[in-house]
């Protein structure tokens, strides 16, 4: 893997400003952010010969051959696709795997792109997650009607529990990212909040209050990879992949492990041992925030703090811009945006924070990035470290 | 019971387990190279995968491991408790804790299985407080 580091770069990157995106296709949508983050990087789709999406779940507008159908609307027939599913991580784990497809010569301009519109998606079709289905393991648990939000409730109550972590603590999680949200224009939610404001919002599933939980927006965005030496001449300043890794763990509740590690724990320590560094080199991150635990559990398998250490870690502030690891810069998934796979957007947020390009806090001269994703309830997990 | 409305799929593997729970007795697999129970049931043993798993019935027993009170779901109704349940056997299963109040849960509480038939075919396990032993 070490001979993958740094072979391939993103040379573009762009977030849909929308929000609300009535009666637009996400179809549509994603063209804008391709098209975008073309521009960006200064390419058009004519140089484009690989294609990877993950838009075959509800409100994403796809279906089982959606790379196929995404590639048609667009109007390409790129040589290399890729629409692995994994949850909201898929697009860190695409762009590891168009790294390889560039650096191999099986692709040498790949498209990432996304784009769900949940907030007007009319269709009550299925969705292929395994959060739906009471057949195989799932008959074994969809009977009892688990809503998203109460396994990942059973993660915060058994944090809590295993290691005193307080609803105060992450409550602070929130609060933390909204303040990165206030100075982003673009941001869902950018009235400040306070730790009682996110206690005192109705209960969802306990331990999580509303304001634990993320916003549902329309919306998507789109990165544009290509060759290190390719990058160098493009529009703006290439950034450069230098770690990956990816790991699928589990998709039932039962077998969640006692003591929570999540599959973060594999794919931290790969991207790490990739790009040569340590969690304490990382000069900015954006970790994948459904709700308030799902960022405390990623700090504890990624390293950044020990087992259990993550409630201590948020409350002291080392998330905010000027703390050890600064994280989530543009609001995150809490209170900026999150249509449903918010993965791609923890990769454009780094980009913009290696140019110095972030539109809510900008961390001064970062040169080390981290984004890291989940898919599901800790199911699957990609980590992607970027460098200028 | 609210909001319990989705039968599950029964299938060739799974007919034994959903054929004993009828009858009020609740089975795991065992396998049978290694003695080790596992959970959820499936048509090979994770433990040792050519060989099949037999089944055996459990002590219905556990303990709470950890749970979400179900405020607001997918649809109305009074809210529900979502947990993890350890069984005696070391096995975790998802399921309902069932009568008792949110302010009572906490882990560790004991707790035993029981029945509710959703219809003709299936009697689906929930867990209710037990006096400790």
């Amino acid at each position: 893997m070490k001979d993958l580091s740094g072979k391939a770069a993103i040379a573009g990157v762009f977030e849909s400003p929308r929000r609300d995106a009535p009666r637009v296709h996400p179809f549509a949508l994603q063209m804008e952010c391709i098209l975008g983050a073309l521009d960006d990087a200064g390419l058009t789709l004519k140089d484009v010969d690989g294609l990877c999406a993950a838009s075959g779940d509800w409100a994403e507008g796809g279906g089982t051959m959606d790379v196929v159908e995404l590639a048609e609307y667009i109007g390409i027939a790129p040589t290399y696709v890729n629409s692995t599913d994994v949850g909201g991580c898929s697009y860190i784990l695409q762009a590891g795997q168009a790294a390889a497809a560039i650096a191999t010569g099986l692709a040498e301009v790949v498209v990432i792109s996304y784009a769900a519109c949940p907030r007007w998606w009319p269709l009550n079709t299925p969705s292929f997650d395994p959060f739906v289905f009471p057949a195989g393991p799932g008959q074994y648990e969809i009977p009892y009607a688990p809503t998203l939000i109460s396994t990942y409730g059973l993660f915060a109550r058994r944090h809590m529990d295993l290691y005193g972590t307080t609803p105060e603590q992450l409550a602070q999680v929130a609060v933390t990212f909204r303040n990165h949200a206030m100075r982003n224009p673009d941001a869902r939610l950018r009235k400040p909040i306070t730790v009682d404001d996110v206690l005192a919002s109705p209960m969802i599933a306990s331990p999580l209050h509303r304001l634990d939980c993320c916003v549902v927006t329309d919306g998507g965005g789109a990165i544009v990879m290509t060759s290190r030496e390719r990058a160098r001449d493009l529009k703006k300043p290439p950034v450069h992949l230098v770690g990956y890794g990816a790991a699928v763990a589990r998709t039932q509740n039962s077998q969640i492990p006692d003591d929570l590690t999540t599959p973060a724990a594999l794919s931290g320590p790969r991207a790490f041992a990739m790009a040569g560094v340590t969690p304490d080199e990382i000069d900015v991150a954006q970790i994948y925030d459904a709700f308030t635990i799902t960022p405390m559990l990623a700090l504890e398998d990624l390293g950044f703090c020990g087992r259990g250490e993550s409630g201590a870690f948020v409350a002291d502030g080392n998330l905010t811009l000027g703390g050890i690891l600064p994280t989530n810069t543009d609001g995150g998934g809490l209170s900026s945006n999150h249509p449903g796979k918010r993965g791609i957007f923890t990769l454009i947020e780094s980009v913009r924070q290696l140019r110095g390009e972030g539109p809510g806090v900008q961390v001064p001269d970062a040169r080390l990035a981290l984004a890291h994703g989940l898919g599901g309830t800790f199911c699957s997990a990609a980590t992607a470290i970027l460098a200028r | 019971m609210t909001t319990m409305t989705i039968p599950p799929v029964q299938d060739e593997t799974s007919a034994p387990f959903w054929e004993a729970a009828r009858e009020g007795r609740f089975l795991i697999q065992r396998c049978p190279e290694t003695g080790r129970f596992q959970w959820y049931p499936r048509a090979h043993s994770i433990h040792a995968p050519h060989a099949r798993p037999e089944w055996v019935e459990a002590s219905g027993r556990g303990e709470l491991l950890t749970y979400s009170v179900v405020h607001r779901g997918n649809q109305r109704g009074d809210p529900y408790v979502c947990a993890l349940i350890r069984l005696e056997e070391g096995v975790t299963v998802f399921s309902r804790v069932e009568g008792i109040a949110e302010a009572d849960l906490r882990p560790g509480l004991p707790l035993a299985v029981a029945f509710h038939q959703l219809d003709e075919a299936t009697s689906l396990p929930v867990f209710r407080p037990r006096p400790a032993a």
